[in-house]
């Protein structure tokens, strides 16, 4: 794992989105959080390799993810070698089978450009892969449903693109995650929904730190951000919200609580030496605080 | 093995401890059929949101007889749903062990249960009255230093709750501070000094209290912990400690609030703690005495509470379990300090 300064990230990358396009990519993920709640200290750094941004809105994702490829492309952005899939596809390559296309900067291979589109709308699908034909291939374009949630009143960097708001972040892991999968994190043991429910908390923890109240400042957002989304569904989405936290800190899961915690204090939670139950206590606040409101506000019926 | 972890919260409420597949509940001294039905309802409510875990009831000395017991499990048995009550077990604990009233008992559990975490949860629930001995003096004492005059005996009786015979037997042994008037009125004249000393080295008999430290590594501050507990709309709590103390003594000296102490009135033995969930969720319940507690809750037996009303929020406490808080949080010397300013005030 690579430890990157986060600012420098967020400039870099918001240097090299073309003018047009600036205003249209949400950086989401570990750069997103880290810049959030670090972006001041010079020191501050990322933990992983990949950077998430993602085009939005959707219409308009397909045609600046051609524009911003092209740029990096000329700017000397180079294809991530892949193992798996490399190379980039081609027309006759199906869509579930195209590489996503990731770019290491010029000249640095510290690091890599991951882009992905804004869900379309309406769509029920958890993963939705549109063909994106550049220059040098065809690569896979991917939405995930509940990323939506990202575009929901982004935050804007000093550097002028925008980033996902920590609890919009948080929220999008709760749902994705019902319960403690079996499917893994590639090229590790790690569970994917341990990896991304102990985001959801390392982004609770980091938000109490600055504002102990902060918590339930979240539900009146994400109910907001639900209804606009996900209008037909947002009451049943808001009462499943917490059913994979329930289950990451019920003693049935304390392994996968235990995995969480070592995942957090590799990344957005390290050098604090936080234990499980530290995370367990901000899992409680967490449902109590903002789950448990927004749960209330799902069961009450219009005009009641 | 016991796996002595608190579940996490479902509809306001979690069982005491999970062991294995099953959430144990444990209930000392349950008199009644009402709070028994409400702890196994509550248990149920709880399992109802899974499909695996079992519930067992242990109710600890219990005043209502197994006989009896056995006899409305059979009303439950016709109440709950078949499938619910297949997952249920039903047990008393005396001196004499485990007696499975209901449902299936696991051995190894049962054994569990006689050698320590039943014992333990029977031992801090603070639903034993402290001695009336201990209350009355307590009473004494606060109306001294408010200077409210003398009063009767039934005025005593009634907001300590005991018998005319207690009111005299510990008036007797405080007759050395004891002022009587000609209409039968009486009032301390004076600090009773050693039964003082005795209230305080055996507080917990007559202030039990209980601490709750935060497991997050952020714990919130004393203020932001009172603002909530000002909004829970409970009537049965009031402000003590140190905050209280500044209140009746504003040249206390000590710079901030080292942690919240609550009075919770509950004559009856029952302590509803439901609020402090929502004060925080990160706390906890801790009983190593060395361990930081931001909270601490004080349990009020007696049947008058004594808070003096604030003109907004929550009350205050009443002075001496103000100054007994201080104790508890090992403030000696502003305890004393407060002391003095009390003794003081009287004149």
């Amino acid at each position: 794992m690579s430890s990157l300064p986060a600012r420098g990230v967020m400039q870099q990358v918001a240097a090299a989105i073309p003018m047009e396009c600036r205003g249209e990519i949400i950086v989401v993920g570990s750069l997103a959080a880290t810049y959030h709640f670090f972006g001041s200290d010079p020191n501050a750094v990322i933990t992983t390799k990949d950077v998430d941004a993602m085009l939005s809105p959707n219409a308009l994702a397909l045609r600046n993810a051609k524009i911003v490829a092209e740029s990096l492309f000329e700017a000397g952005w180079t294809l991530r070698e892949d193992a798996q899939r490399g190379k980039a596809g081609d027309r006759s390559t199906p869509e579930e089978e195209l590489p996503i296309l990731r770019l290491h900067p010029a000249g640095n291979t510290d690091w890599y450009l991951e882009l992905a589109a804004a869900p379309p709308e309406g769509r029920a699908e958890s993963k939705v892969i549109q063909r994106l034909s550049t220059s040098q291939g065809d690569f896979g374009l991917y939405s995930f449903r509940f990323l939506a949630l990202a575009e929901e009143d982004p935050l804007r960097s000093e550097f002028g693109i925008s980033y996902a708001r920590p609890e919009m972040m948080a929220l999008a892991n709760l749902l994705h995650h019902p319960q403690i999968g079996p499917e893994v994190v590639r090229g590790s043991t790690d569970k994917r929904s341990n990896k991304d429910l102990g985001r959801a908390l390392a982004l609770a923890w980091l938000s109490t730190e600055r504002d102990r109240d902060a918590l339930e400042t979240w539900h009146p957002r994400w109910r907001t951000a639900l209804e606009r989304r996900f209008p037909k569904e947002w009451r049943d989405l808001a009462l499943r919200a917490g059913k994979g936290l329930r289950a990451l800190l019920d003693d049935k899961h304390k392994l996968d609580l235990d995995q969480a915690t070592r995942l957090c204090n590799l990344s957005l939670l390290r050098g604090r030496g936080l234990g499980a139950e530290a995370l367990r206590a901000t899992g409680r606040r967490l449902l109590v605080e903002a789950l448990a409101p927004l749960e209330s506000a799902a069961r009450t019926m219009p005009g009641a | 093995m016991i796996e002595d972890t608190s579940p996490p919260t479902r509809h306001g409420y979690r069982p005491d401890f999970r062991f294995g597949n099953t959430l144990v509940e444990v209930k000392a001294d349950l008199h009644s059929f009402r709070n028994f039905r409400a702890a196994l309802l509550q248990l149920a409510y709880y399992l109802s949101d899974d499909t695996d875990d079992r519930g067992l009831l242990v109710l600890v000395n219990p005043r209502i007889t197994e006989a009896a017991l056995r006899n409305e499990w059979r009303l439950i048995e016709r109440a709950l749903h078949p499938a619910m009550v297949r997952r249920l077990t039903l047990a008393v604990r005396r001196q004499s062990g485990i007696i499975p009233i209901a449902g299936n008992l696991k051995p190894a559990l049962s054994k569990r249960l006689l050698l320590d975490n039943a014992d333990r949860d029977a031992r801090v629930q603070p639903n034993r009255a402290p001695h009336s001995s201990d209350a009355i003096l307590l009473v004494l004492l606060n109306q001294w230093f408010l200077r409210k005059g003398p009063m009767t005996n039934q005025w005593l009786m009634r907001a300590v709750g005991c018998s005319y015979p207690t009111v005299a037997k510990a008036l007797r042994r405080l007759q050395d501070v004891i002022q009587r008037f000609p209409d039968r009125r009486f009032q301390l004249w004076g600090f009773p000094t050693d039964e003082w000393n005795r209230i305080v080295a055996n507080r917990e008999r007559a202030h039990p209290t209980l601490h709750y430290a935060d497991r997050s590594g952020q714990p919130r501050n004393a203020e932001s912990l009172l603002r909530r507990a000002s909004k829970s709309g409970r009537n049965d709590i009031a402000i003590g400690g140190v905050i209280a103390a500044r209140h009746y003594h504003p040249d206390l000296d000590l710079r901030g609030t080292p942690r919240l102490d609550l009075t919770l009135h509950s004559p009856d033995g029952h302590a509803d703690l439901s609020f402090i969930e929502g004060l925080d969720p990160a706390l906890e319940r801790v009983t190593d005495k060395e361990e930081r507690a931001t909270l601490a809750i004080h349990v009020l037996r007696r049947q008058t509470s004594l808070f003096v009303a604030a003109p907004k929020g929550l009350p205050w406490a009443d002075p001496v379990a103000t100054l007994l808080g201080l104790y508890d949080a090992r403030l000696e010397a502003q305890a004393k300090e407060f002391l003095d300013h009390l003794v003081m005030s009287v004149g």
